[in-house]
């Protein structure tokens, strides 16, 4: 017991909590410490101190340092710490599933409101198809009674100055009958007494039709000699139109020449032929 | 890591924790120990910064080595105790620990400088010096050599002039009149 008593009170045991010692020491003071329980408690009432100490003295570590050194700490051990997984509470606990049934329902709100316009938008776009025909319908109808109406006021406007003409003391009418090719032709000419003005009217003639490369000649026989007195189509935008005036004349003639009129009448063309005297 | 709660475990659930490396063993060794041992590094090193670096080193090496740890040898914080005074006397020796402090700014420099000198307190070791200056003079300078400032009881035998020996019986009388303040 001597040799523990002087073992303890050589300080090596201090040295050895202080950590002053070598290896080897180290191996010898534990190898005692095993060995004597009186050196063991001499050991511990050592630890106790310098530990008691040492928290007597502690410093306070920064606030941020606790979490900054758990952080790294479970970053660097993760894979030894799957036993330690944290709980996880939901913030807003028990809302969630309400929140969830909400939704539910607005997706099914939602679905069904879907379901209806495409119904609405397909019945919607069939209904736009027909209107869209019989607007097709109409306006091709108005288009035809449009021409109508305009050949009706050409046919009128033609009629009205016939009218005019024949009461008139002003006017000679001259009929032109047709010839032997064209029996059924005839056509009636105005001619004015006074100012020797001639004027044909579209709803006084009957003539044989011509092809889009020819037209209407007027002649006038004066003297023995064909004058031309112009070139008129099938129909043109006034019912009336006016001719050359020529002063004096024995009959007048049409005949059908190439677009823009001869010089002399191709008289196997003559269609209408009449003379007069004023 | 949200609760504020401090974990206390006996000495031997937390010895348990730590070798099959439970983390609860890194929180409540943070919430028992972390300001003594942060005592013991910034006595060491008094660079706030670098002493709490230093606690963060220690907290790893300490789980890291957990496995060579052995009770029958010693008491857990011991054992932890020297783990932080290795770091800190490694750090102080350190190039690079040693050239930070060159480079340290005027205002620093003259902190550091006081420190040396002793002309000011720190606030958080005015405590332990008060402590300390109730020991005998001869065991304080012996003790605050090798328990606060890394010297090895050889330095400081050398520094102070006196045999080793000496030193030993100065370190155990101080120890000893710890032991009466908190035994």
């Amino acid at each position: 017991m001597e040799e523990v008593k002087s073992y303890i009170e050589s300080g090596i045991l201090e040295l050895y909590v202080l950590g002053q010692l070598t290896a080897q020491e180290c191996i010898e003071v534990e190898a005692m410490v095993a060995k004597y329980p009186e050196v063991k408690a001499e050991l511990s009432a050592i630890e106790i101190a310098l530990e008691a100490y040492a928290q007597e003295n502690a410093i306070v570590p920064s606030a941020y340092l606790e979490e900054q050194i758990l952080n790294k700490f479970s970053e660097n051990t993760a894979p030894l710490i799957t036993n330690a997984e944290p709980k996880i509470i939901p913030l807003y606990e028990g809302n969630n599933e309400g929140t969830v049934r909400k939704l539910r329902y607005a997706l099914i709100a939602c679905s069904i409101l879907l379901a209806i316009s495409l119904g609405a938008l397909f019945s919607a776009h069939k209904e736009l198809n027909v209107a869209n025909d019989q607007i097709a319908n109409l306006s091709s109808d108005q288009q035809k009674f449009t021409t109508t109406v305009s050949k009706l006021e050409f046919e009128k406007a033609g009629m009205e100055n016939r009218i005019a003409m024949t009461e008139s003391e002003e006017w000679t009418t001259v009929k032109l009958a047709g010839v032997p090719t064209s029996p059924n032709a005839k056509m009636f000419v105005y001619w004015n007494k006074a100012n020797k003005n001639i004027l044909i009217n579209y709803a006084a003639m009957e003539l044989p039709k011509t092809d889009e490369a020819h037209e209407y000649q007027l002649w006038a026989l004066v003297d023995g000699k064909p004058v031309s007195l112009g070139v008129f189509g099938q129909t043109d935008k006034e019912a009336v139109k006016q001719m050359e005036t020529i002063q004096k004349a024995q009959a007048f003639a049409v005949t059908i020449e190439p677009m823009g009129g001869s010089v002399n009448p191709t008289m196997e063309k003559m269609v209408v032929m009449g003379g007069v005297s004023i | 890591m949200a609760t504020t709660k401090k974990i206390a475990l006996s000495e031997e659930e937390l010895v348990n924790a730590l070798k099959r490396q439970d983390t609860i063993a890194i929180k409540a060794l943070y919430d028992m120990y972390s300001g003594a041992l942060l005592g013991v590094i910034s006595r060491i090193i008094q660079q706030t910064e670098v002493a709490e670096d230093l606690l963060q080193e220690t907290f790893i090496k300490i789980w890291n080595s957990a496995g060579s740890y052995d009770s029958s040898k010693g008491r857990l914080f011991t054992w932890m105790m020297n783990v932080a005074r290795n770091l800190s006397i490694d750090k102080l020796r350190s190039k690079d620990f040693k050239n930070s402090i060159k480079n340290q700014d005027i205002e620093n420099n003259v902190d550091f400088i006081d420190e040396q000198k002793k002309v000011s307190f720190n606030a958080d070791t005015l405590g332990l010096k008060e402590m300390v200056t109730l020991l005998k003079p001869e065991f304080k300078d012996v003790l605050d050599m090798v328990y606060f400032k890394g010297y090895t009881h050889v330095e400081a035998a050398e520094e102070l002039n006196l045999p080793l020996g000496t030193v030993k019986t100065r370190v155990r009388m101080a120890i000893l009149e710890l032991r009466k303040k908190f035994n």
